[in-house]
């Protein structure tokens, strides 16, 4: 792969020597720490409380003593003022220019606020993102997103404006519009949840437009693993004809790691992120390749809403390659397995619901849905996964559930009561889906 | 091959931009055009300083 220059938003930082980065990054983690030290009643309390203050910050071991934080505080806080943020906030509420909030799909929503610079800033991570991704000024970038409370494609949006893309908003346009709107302007690319990727594409040849057709040749994805999971970012590159991209984020963090061209991996963004992993039994810091833990994460330049040591919950683990793209930006392995509080057991096994999905987007006879749920009855755990045979492989249906019960046996040691149902008759969602429900009391 | 860049030389730079919007400040900072204009200059700047002046924190011991 050839590699000079314009391989990277920033090759400076993105091709920097890793003790180089290493240093950047505890010269980064103090400068953050001093400032919500001294502008966030919330962290100085934290601090002061676990008796650090910022010359305590030296070292790259002195980072592991900072305490961490958690969405519930995250959520507490909001109960003091200013309204609606809390006293985490670390600047005037005059200087407050973007109000977002996380999805509540774990809880009460968090409120995020983000100054004009911190906006900036967004953009600018999202600028690495789409970078990578292929995306360049000649592109016309659709995005089909309900523009909201959310932060979704909104960064986006802003990134690819900063890079020269013609951005195409799709806003409140329907599926089938926005298919349309696509092909009329030849879009190149755009960016959407997997598991909408799938669903355009499905609206597109309902209404007789071969998704292949329109010229799309980049996808990003965001808010769901998908693209990360081999077998569903094949059906997705498969069916638009185009290179799919992954990249990881969240309201209350920012963008903070994404894949490139050699589509292995995710690279974490060292230089604007300090990303560690936990090992959930112990709480010791993990350096090794292939070890799973928990992400503690923390934006160095996010000033409004500092984000530091931030639990996220979210399940990673370091690769045990280098990219050819030659970004000396960490690696994490096939991106984010799983949740800490999603990874849960099942009849005594430790069942990451990413593992089902990459069973059931590997069998070409079924649709893209399928739904996944756990009760109780009585002391004995119960998994049901609900799927859709594609109605020209129906005659088949014995033959493929067999394979598929061997199949989710070998990669997630367990057995599951499989339910057919009529094709197209199970859920589709536009953003976030929700197929894993876990029902049993806890 | 990645260029050498001359990081030090576009730093100076970076911090005049700096300098200037300070300036600009103390002679029309109570015009609220110029004021909230320049939110918007400092926050690129800002940008600016994240992507080149910040890799010196790297390069120092």
């Amino acid at each position: 792969m050839a590699k000079d220059e314009n391989t990277y938003w920033n090759p400076i930082l993105e091709t920097m020597p890793p003790e180089k980065l290493r240093r950047l990054q505890v010269k980064k983690f103090k400068r953050i720490f001093e400032w919500a030290y001294n502008n966030s009643p919330f962290y100085k309390k934290l601090y002061k409380d676990a008796g650090m203050e910022p010359g305590d910050i030296k070292t790259y071991d002195d980072i592991k003593k900072v305490p961490t934080t958690d969405k519930g505080m995250l959520r507490d806080v909001q109960n003091r003022p200013p309204f609606p943020y809390g006293d985490m906030l670390a600047v005037p509420l005059q200087q407050v220019t973007e109000f977002r909030q996380t999805s509540g799909t774990t809880g009460t929503p968090v409120y995020q606020a983000d100054t004009w610079q911190d906006w900036e800033w967004w953009a600018e991570c999202w600028a690495y993102i789409l970078y990578a991704h292929g995306y360049r000024d000649t592109d016309r970038m659709f995005i089909p997103f309900g523009y909201n409370i959310f932060v979704a494609f909104w960064a986006a949006h802003y990134g690819a404006e900063k890079l020269g893309c013609e951005v195409v908003p799709g806003g409140v346009l329907d599926t089938e519009a926005r298919v349309m709107k696509m092909q009329e302007l030849k879009c190149t690319a755009f960016g959407a949840t997997p598991t909408y990727v799938l669903g355009m594409a499905d609206t597109a040849r309902k209404i007789g437009i071969d998704p292949r057709s329109i010229g799309i040749q980049r996808i990003t994805c965001a808010g769901e693993p998908g693209a990360s999971i081999p077998t569903t970012k094949k059906r997705m590159e498969e069916a638009w004809g185009a290179k799919v991209y992954d990249h990881v984020g969240a309201t209350e963090i920012g963008a903070w790691s994404y894949s490139c061209i050699a589509q292995k991996g995710l690279h974490v963004n060292d230089a604007f992120f300090l990303v560690e992993i936990e090992d959930v039994e112990t709480g010791e810091i993990i350096e090794e390749p292939m070890r799973n833990g928990k992400m503690i994460i923390t934006a160095f330049d996010r000033m409004a809403k500092p984000c530091i040591r931030f639990d996220s919950k979210d399940v990673i683990r370091w690769a045990d390659y280098e990219c050819e793209c030659g970004r000396t930006f960490r690696i994490i392995d096939g991106g984010v397995v799983g949740r800490a509080d999603d990874i849960t057991k099942v009849k005594g096994v430790l069942l990451a619901p990413t593992a089902i999905e990459e069973v059931v987007r590997s069998f070409s006879e079924l649709s893209d849905e399928y739904e996944v749920i756990v009760t109780k009855k009585g002391d004995i755990d119960d998994i049901m996964l609900k799927i859709e045979i594609k109605p020209d492989y129906k005659k088949q249906e014995t033959e493929i559930l067999n394979r598929l019960k061997d199949q989710l046996r070998v990669k997630t040691n367990l057995g599951y009561k499989i339910e057919v149902h009529p094709y197209e008759s199970l859920p589709r969602y536009a953003l976030k889906a929700k197929r894993f429900k876990d029902t049993r009391p806890h | 091959m990645i260029k050498d860049y001359r990081i030090d030389e576009i730093d100076i730079k970076i911090q005049e931009i700096k300098e200037a919007a300070t300036e600009i400040e103390r002679l029309g900072g109570d015009i609220e055009a110029v004021k909230k204009n320049l939110v918007r200059l400092r926050a690129s700047t800002k940008m600016l300083e994240l992507n080149i002046s910040d890799v010196e924190l790297g390069n120092a011991p």
